[in-house]
Formats: structure tokens, sequence, C-alpha cells
């Protein structure tokens, strides 16, 4: 599946003064997959009709992400997007999902999962920003206030592909980092990742430490264990906080291990979340 | 066009100094989220812009110009009832977001054009010393409008004026070309986030821009935009002295004013066409975003410099 033909998938639902695009696939229990950055639902294309075969599957785009609401001066910060997502399943009528999550999705999973415990009713971390994990030195970067001025949205998006490839075992086809830059390639969707590069914040991990030995849903850590952005060793470190957990290390596989890896992932996460 | 170059643009990105601070003004006080083309070209004359927008910047905050603006789209919106629904919109597969989201950019260039038209108008006027205040008003019309981007308005997000798709390159062309423009609007820029729908929207429209009705409506609507530029309230201290003084080329910059007022109507009212694929006429005669009364109910004296 192409960018395209998965954008003209999504759907909106307004959320106070922002809109948020989503996917909404399948039926039966519903799943909530959230992406991280520099990506958006796009990042799913494989997962969603796997998933989507037992489950009802929601890929929302986080605001100021993907095709979400792009408008400048919000928050968007971990903290909010898990505000959002609370406002945007009470909007879908979804009272429990299980979550599954990668990047800073994963983090907004895990605060989630910790301060509306009632939405999560099994959690699957990939790859996830946790503890002081976070930002890596590449958003650091992004998220530099010179960076809107110096960099045309054309060549941010070169240096991100680049850069991202970093984040691969195999050799990613130019078509899928094509399709995760491409709500960057404007100037506004430029300006909206550099804001939301500048909200990461490494304190809304650390906070919520002490809050993880309580976390009660079943969780599923899986981890590309070759990856250069988030190292293995935190995955190692959640597995020994959250009480219900277990860590599974995907060999040969980086940070974007649903693509490095795309049937393993799926055939683990189809398991954890089991059928109806 | 005109026997005019092509002139410098300054985007929102390269812009500083004055620039960024002119465009920072015009966003807040034009209630909108970035800057359309009048404005990038104006900016390439460096010394005449923040000069034109002082000037400008104390009537565009008023309820007269706000008002004005509001007469230009209502009549903007009737003519395009007249000339027919383009009815595009239904041929065009589209994501139930994609379809959020163009209906959104539309309002946004609905709300803008007609302020912009007014805009031009009256620069253009003021240039060539007709501009007189009419240092009288009806009651309200001297009361100021909330400054800010409205909280819904959709982003100004654009396409590259000079895109590596090939398709929307060539679209870019024939609408440059039959609409007689040297630079796309960012309108269309806009609308090319979504290829198909530009597409369609641009093939169904592009036969009615060859009618005479099309050509008599936008003719009317420069006309009814001057008369109300002619009479907005407040004085408007722009002089071709003063932009000779300047060391700018008055020349220039009058036939590049003049090139836009030129342009607009039929841009108003090809933004109205596409609306009546999503609005009804009733909804789109009204503002997509009515302003509000700044807190107090200020009002702009005809001192107030």
């Amino acid at each position: 599946m192409n960018w395209r033909e998965f954008q003209s998938m999504q759907r909106v639902a307004e959320i106070g003064d922002r809109f948020v695009s989503y996917v909404d696939e399948g039926a039966g229990e519903p799943v909530v997959l959230i992406h991280g950055i520099p990506t958006w639902g796009y990042l799913w294309h494989g997962l969603v009709p796997v998933l989507a075969k037992q489950h009802r599957v929601l890929a929302p785009d986080l605001p100021g992400f993907g095709y979400s609401d792009k408008s400048d001066r919000f928050d968007r910060s971990i903290a909010r997007q898990v505000e959002m997502i609370d406002a945007w399943m009470e909007r879908l009528q979804v009272e429990r999902a299980h979550v599954v999550a990668h990047d800073i999705g994963g983090g907004v999973a895990l605060r989630l999962a910790t301060g509306f415990p009632q939405r999560v009713k099994k959690l699957c971390v990939m790859n996830t920003v946790a503890y002081d994990s976070w930002p890596i030195e590449m958003m650091l970067q992004l998220g530099h206030p010179e960076t809107r001025r110096k960099l045309s949205a054309s060549t941010a998006v070169t240096m991100l592909k680049q850069a991202l490839k970093q984040g691969f075992s195999t050799s990613p086809e130019d078509e899928v980092l094509d399709g995760i830059l491409a709500p960057y390639t404007t100037e506004v969707g430029k300006l909206s990742l550099v804001r939301d590069a500048a909200a990461l914040n490494t304190n809304l991990t650390t906070e919520i430490t002490q809050l993880l030995p309580q976390l009660n849903a079943p969780t599923l850590i899986l981890w590309g264990e070759d990856d250069v952005f988030q190292l293995v060793k935190y995955g190692e470190r959640l597995v020994r906080d959250i009480p219900d957990a277990r860590l599974m290390r995907i060999k040969d596989a980086r940070h974007f291990v649903m693509l490095d890896r795309p049937e393993e992932v799926a055939g683990h996460i189809s398991a954890f979340l089991g059928g109806q | 066009m005109f026997g005019l170059g092509k002139p410098k643009q300054v985007t929102e990105t390269e812009a500083d100094g004055e620039i960024e601070r002119v465009y920072h003004e015009i966003k807040q006080s034009l209630r909108v989220t970035g800057v359309n083309l009048n404005f990038r070209t104006w900016a390439g004359y460096e010394k005449f812009f923040p000069v034109m927008w002082d000037a400008m910047r104390p009537t565009v905050e008023t309820r007269a110009f706000e008002e004005a603006a509001d007469q230009v789209r209502a009549e903007a919106a009737r003519a395009a009832e007249t000339l027919g629904r383009l009815d595009a919109a239904s041929q065009v597969q589209l994501g139930e977001s994609q379809a959020y989201q163009i209906k959104a950019a539309l309002d946004l260039y609905h709300y803008i054009n007609p302020k912009l038209l007014v805009f031009t108008s009256a620069v253009k006027l003021a240039l060539n010393g007709e501009h007189q205040a009419r240092g009288e008003s009806r009651a309200g019309t001297l009361e100021l409008i909330e400054r800010g981007v409205p909280a819904r308005m959709y982003p100004m997000e654009m396409v590259s004026a000079d895109p590596d798709d090939e398709r929307i390159s060539r679209l870019f062309d024939d609408i440059k070309e039959t609409l007689s423009l040297s630079s796309i609007n960012s309108d269309y820029r806009t609308l090319a986030l979504w290829p198909d729908y530009l597409e369609t929207v641009w093939g169904k429209l592009k036969p009615v821009t060859k009618r005479e009705e099309y050509k008599h409506s936008s003719d009317r609507l420069r006309e009814a935009a001057r008369d109300l530029a002619r009479a907005l309230p407040l004085p408007i201290s722009l002089t071709r002295r003063q932009v000779e003084e300047l060391g700018e080329d008055a020349d220039e910059i009058i036939k590049t004013t003049e090139k836009f007022e030129q342009l607009l109507p039929s841009l108003v009212i090809n933004v109205a066409l596409f609306e009546l694929d999503w609005r009804t006429p009733d909804e789109a005669v009204k503002s997509p975003f009515p302003a509000a009364t700044r807190g107090g109910g200020e009002t702009r004296q005809g001192g107030d410099r």
C-alpha cells in the first residue's frame, strides 16, 4: 500500500479546535496503533491489514504529525498527546483498547497506561522511548529554532531520509521512506515537525518511572535489538519495572522493527492480542 | 504578463528583519495562517513593503475593512452561483479526512482572498492619489476587530511552486497560461496537496473562465472592491512620492499592484465556485470566520497612527 492509498483511507475527528486523521479498519476488539517521530499512521501500513482480520484497528496521526492538524502553536508534548488520545477515544466511543506503540508513541502509550489505566487492555511497545532514552541527537537538531530558517523543507526531508536509514537493518525501499516523510515535504509540514521535535521532553517519561510498577495491563515489549536510536537496555529495564511484562528481542532488526521484520512482528502482536 | 518580469518573492521561511515583522503582523491583523502571493511579491520591494503595511494596518483592523471584504465575498458567491456549480468534488474519490481538509483549505482562501482584493485596491488608490478618507463613517465601522488566527483556520500549507511531480507541474503550467499568471497562486498550490481534486476541479473551471459572463463578473467584482476601498473611512498615509523617496521604482510597484488588482477578482470567484461544491449558496455568502469586536469596543481614531 502506498502512502496516498493509506491517506485516502483516513477518517477525521474534531477534538476541540484540533482535528485528528485516523484509519479505522476491521471489526472486533479495538487496537490503537500509535506512531512516533518523524512518522505518521502510514508507519503501520503493513500491520493494519493483518490485525484488521481479527480486530478493529485504529491508527491515528498524532496532532502535529502526518495528516492531522498541523496548525502552529499548540502543545505537542507527549503529555498533551495522551489527553488528545483519551479525548479521541471518547469521541469514537472506544472505552478500552489494546494499544500498540512505537518510539515516542510508546512514551504516549506508557503515560496512557499509567495515567488512564481504564483505557488500556493490553499494551505492546516497540523500540519505545522510556526513562531518559530521548530525545536523540537527530531530534534535538531537528527541534533547534534555527532549523526552520536554515533548512528548506526539501533539504530537511532529504537529510531525514538519509538519517532514517540508520533505523533499518534492511535496505528500506524509497517508496516507504518517501511515504513516511510525505507530510513533511511542505514548509508547513516541516515547521510542524520542528515544533514536534522541540516539544520532546525526557521529563515526561522519567516522571512516570515510579508509576511503572503499578501498570497492570499485560505488556509486550518488542525490540529490534540492533537499534541505534533506542537501545535495547531500556527494554530490559522496562521489563524489570512493569509487573506483567515480557521482552521479545527481534534479531537483525533496528528501530523500525515493524518494517525490518514485518511478518515476525505481526505474528508476535497477533499472538499477544489474541482473537475475539 | 503586462510587460513585467517576474518580481522576486520573499517566502515566509526567507523573511527576516522588517519583512519578518510585517509577515507576523499581517497574520495577526488579517487573521490568516500565512502570507499570500501579493505580500510575498510586495516584500521583494524591501523598503516599500514595511511602509505600505504600516500605512494600511490601521485600516485593516477596522470593522469597515472586514465588512468591505464581507461584501466582496458575498458578491463573489452570488456570481459563482449564477455561473453554476462545478460539481467537481463528487467526481473525485476522496477519503473523509481529505475532504475535510479540502473544505478547510477552501474556507481559508474564501476568507482571505476578498480581504486581499480590497487591500490591493486601497493600496493602488493610495499610490495613485485617489484615496481620500471620508472623515465620516456610519456607527461601528471604526471599531477594531479581534487580532489573531481563528482557532480552526487551516494552515496555509502548499506544495512548491516548482514541484517535482510532473502531473502537478503540468497543471500549474496550464493554470498559469490560462489565467495569464506569472506565478502560481497559493490557492492552487494548496489544492495541489490533493492532486486528483485539483486536476478535476481545474478541468471543470477552465472552460468557465473563458465565458463572457465570467469576465463580466470579474470586472464587476473589481469595480465593487474599488468602490469599497475608496469608501474606507481612515486615511492611508501612502503616496507615490513617498515610494520614490525610498528609492524604490514607483512605476514598477504600481504596475505590480495593478496586476494583482486585475487578477484577484477572478481568483475570488474561482474559490467561491470551488466552495459551492461543498457549501450551500447561503453558507458561501457568509464569512467562514466572522470577526468579533476587540474587547471593550475599542475604536480606531482618524489620527491614530
